[in-house]
């Protein structure tokens, strides 16, 4: 047996899940987490580096890494690529200038191989923001429809100001995992 | 020794013990120093990973942790796979010891994950020369993003032409915006202006700013956050709960902000407290949850500045030059609802 297959043994036992959060600075990432986890969202600050949140969620256990989306410090979201069993790739979606850069660190993402089998959640996040664009106009932007067949994914619309959609994004993520990895449940 | 030696063959059995007792002590002792000292090294080195970019000693000694942790790693399976063999019964034995791998494969993740910032990109890791050979240009992604945008923004541009309210092209004008209770919810957008003055009266939820030359802008309260990029020569007078700033060159930044302002990839910026005035901006202020002076305008972060000493790109504007508090109650000009 090898290494992977045993840590891949033990995870599942414990119902234990790795969700990745990436998207470009500014997003909302570390606001959607706190919120999520019902902590205070008053003082943030833009993350240099990365933080890990273990969360109960229903019976899971969820192993959330929310990672800094700054230039400087993209290059580094493949450090943390491996064993993840969901993406979750954040949109701001008052940001319109910039969806184009969204759009291609998105389909870069895409195309790594340790994550090709990671269920995708695309939050458009600030729907409470007046001009913000609605998930079906940011899905078409980000082209998602031409998303490789075999990946599973969804878009939600979200605010993690008033904390709509944050749930259902969430329901859904572990659910299609879950009926990923423990078939038998 | 000679000595030593006949002495302790005159000491009574108690005296023996006694001194068995007293060098146990003294080795206790020593270990102790020994780990204390290398907790200091350890946390020394830490420090100095802190102020200098990847020294060649951390990536040494992060690879001898992790080989080190590896190991102990590999030990453990292959004793959990002698005991699975030799003994069916063992099994909750071997539960509780992959329980242990497991966390131990978690610390050494953190670790990887937590160094990953002093450690030179994957590529240059010369574990194998064939590895690094066909990819000889271990250049960060964003910078094949950056050539690539303007290619492929044309077929894209149908949506983004509902396009947010906002100043946008012009040139020598002076430009006010009164938001009305209904625009709070909204965001603002100021791009490609060149030696304008911009009032923004009122508060809103969120501020953007691309490309501006020579301009100087007043804006109150911004709910959410503020994100400046590649502006020259300008100053800003803003108050928000968060503030980035990229590309700025030669600006100052007059600021009230919740959290710690950053900058990345500027040269020349200089900050200061907010100081702005309009009539009702006090009620503005704090119901944006922005009526205390956090002092954060001083605590800024520059992602490309990961050292402990001051970044050499930003500074504090001096008292002699700072700009006395601004009125804008009745500044006019030109009013756009939308451009
Ligand atoms: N109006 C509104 N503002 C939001 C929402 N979510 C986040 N924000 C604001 O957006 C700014 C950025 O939020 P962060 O959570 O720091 O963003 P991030 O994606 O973690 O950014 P990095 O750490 O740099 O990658 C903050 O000022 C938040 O208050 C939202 O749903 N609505
Ligand atoms: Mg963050």
């Amino acid at each position: 047996m090898g290494l992977l297959s045993i840590i891949r043994k033990i995870k599942r036992k414990e119902k234990e899940m790795r969700i990745l959060m990436v998207g470009l600075d500014n997003s909302g990432k570390t606001t959607i987490v706190l919120k999520i986890n019902g902590e205070d969202t008053s003082i943030i600050s833009p993350t240099l580096g990365f933080n890990i949140k273990t969360i109960k969620y229903q019976k899971y256990l969820l192993n959330i890494w929310d990672v800094g989306g700054q230039k400087t410090i993209r290059s580094y979201w493949r450090n943390y690529f491996e064993q993840t069993d969901g993406l979750v790739w954040v949109v701001d979606s008052s940001d319109i200038r910039r969806l184009d850069d969204c759009r291609m660190e998105l389909v870069n993402l895409l195309k790594e191989e340790r994550l090709s089998g990671a269920s995708l959640l695309v939050l458009a996040n600030k729907q409470d923001i007046q001009g913000a664009l609605k998930p079906t106009e940011i899905a078409e932007v980000l082209n998602l429809s031409s998303t490789d067949k075999t990946r599973h994914w969804r878009i939600v619309g979200c605010s993690a100001y008033t904390g709509e959609g944050l749930f259902q994004g969430l329901d859904w993520l572990v659910q299609d995992i879950a009926s990923r990895i423990y078939l038998i449940d | 020794m000679e000595d030593d030696q006949s002495e302790a063959n005159k000491q009574s059995k108690e005296t023996q013990d006694l001194a068995a007792h007293k060098k146990h002590t003294e080795m206790l002792q020593r270990l102790s120093n020994m780990h204390h000292s290398r907790l200091q090294q350890t946390a020394a080195r830490r420090s100095a990973a802190d102020s200098s970019y990847p020294s060649f000693e951390t990536v040494q000694s992060f690879l001898s942790r992790f080989s080190d942790s590896k190991i102990s790693v590999e030990a453990d399976l292959q004793r959990c796979r002698a005991l699975a063999a030799s003994d069916p019964d063992a099994k909750p034995q071997i539960k509780a010891e992959l329980d242990k791998v497991s966390a131990s494969i978690s610390d050494l993740e953190r670790l990887v994950a937590e160094t990953s910032y002093f450690l030179p990109p994957y590529e240059k890791f010369s574990f194998k020369s064939k590895a690094s050979s066909n990819r000889d240009h271990p250049s960060p992604l964003v910078k094949e993003f950056d050539d690539l945008v303007g290619v492929n923004t044309a077929p894209q541009s149908k949506i983004v032409v509902t396009a947010s309210p906002g100043f946008r092209n012009k040139q020598g004008e002076i430009l006010v915006k009164t938001f009305s209770p209904e625009e709070r919810d909204g965001e603002f957008s100021l791009n490609d202006l060149d030696s304008c003055d911009v009032y923004l009266k009122g508060r809103f939820r969120a501020l953007f700013i691309h490309r501006l030359n020579n301009c100087h802008i007043f804006a109150g309260p911004v709910l959410g956050s503020i994100l400046i990029e590649k502006v020259n020569g300008c100053s800003f007078m803003l108050a928000s709960h968060q503030i980035r700033i990229h590309e700025a060159e030669e600006s100052d930044f007059y600021l009230r902000v919740r959290s710690k302002p950053i900058v990345e990839d500027c040269k020349g910026v200089r900050f200061a407290p907010y100081r702005m005035f309009y009539e009702g901006i006090e009620k503005d202020l704090r119901d944006s949850d922005l009526e205390e002076e956090t002092g954060n305008w001083a605590h800024v972060h520059d992602f490309r500045w990961l050292r402990a000493v001051q970044s050499p790109n930003w500074c504090v504007i001096p008292d002699e030059e700072l700009v006395a508090l601004r009125d804008v109650s009745d500044v006019k000009g030109k009013s756009f609802d939308q451009d």
